[in-house]
């Protein structure tokens, strides 16, 4: 190879034929299979980031007063990251329930239904158990992500994260 | 002679196969990128090896392609 990257050979035969710019069986199969070494490659980053992601369950966090959520409301947060939407709703006095608001079918937000006392989710038109989360109806092919919580003095603390 | 009739045909066929696995790589990426979005774990390590391996054979079919 010669310094502009020309080689010897073409140096030394300078001729060209008109099929040369072409591009040959071979290399558009080397194409494809570039193409699907890129897809492997990017399957294998997803599988290794949502192991990574069941890794981080969230840690024992303060989430907002109990008084400032009144019965049968709910309060939007972020848990166990800044990424992942999540919502808590006071049931009855003390009891608390949170989910992440992130749909099972395909990830679109989810949110409470007072009228029809269930979790429902616009996209596809889920339906979510209030309480424990499961499905009711629709497409969604597993419940709810479910967050442990409990009131401390006064205050909703989220535990921890299940998928 | 037979045999020079038979490479264009059999490079041919090798050329397809590849288009196939890429066609199911198209495929596995789409149910991954579905199943993270929904917070599935269950998917991601199957998709993700059968990806690998339908990727490898592709590998191996371009070796015995014609140069």
């Amino acid at each position: 190879m010669t310094d502009e990257g020309v080689p010897v050979w073409r140096r030394d035969f300078p001729y060209e034929a008109a099929a040369e710019d072409e591009v040959t069986r071979r290399e558009f199969t080397r194409y494809l299979v570039a193409g699907a070494a890129v897809m492997a490659a990017g399957n294998v980053g997803i599988a290794a980031w949502t192991k990574l992601r069941s890794i981080n369950t969230g840690e024992a966090r303060d989430i907002v007063a109990l008084d400032d959520v009144p019965v049968g409301g709910t309060h939007l947060f972020r848990y166990p990251t800044d990424d992942d939407p999540a919502v808590v709703l006071r049931l009855e006095g003390d009891e608390v329930v949170a989910f992440s608001q992130k749909c099972t079918h395909l990830g679109c937000v989810v949110y409470f239904e007072a009228e029809e006392d269930r979790w429902h989710c616009p996209c596809h038109e889920g339906n979510f158990e209030t309480r424990t989360g499961v499905v009711l109806s629709g497409p969604p092919p597993r419940p709810l992500g479910r967050i442990d919580v409990e009131v401390r003095d006064g205050r909703i603390w989220a535990l921890g994260y299940e998928p | 002679m037979r045999t020079s009739q038979r490479a264009p045909r059999a490079s041919s066929a090798l050329l397809i196969y590849v288009i196939i696995l890429v066609g199911f790589q198209v495929f596995l990426f789409t149910v991954a990128v579905e199943a993270f979005a929904a917070g599935d774990e269950s998917l991601a390590a199957a998709t993700a090896a059968v990806s690998v391996v339908l990727a490898a054979l592709a590998a191996v079919f371009y070796r015995y392609l014609r140069p």
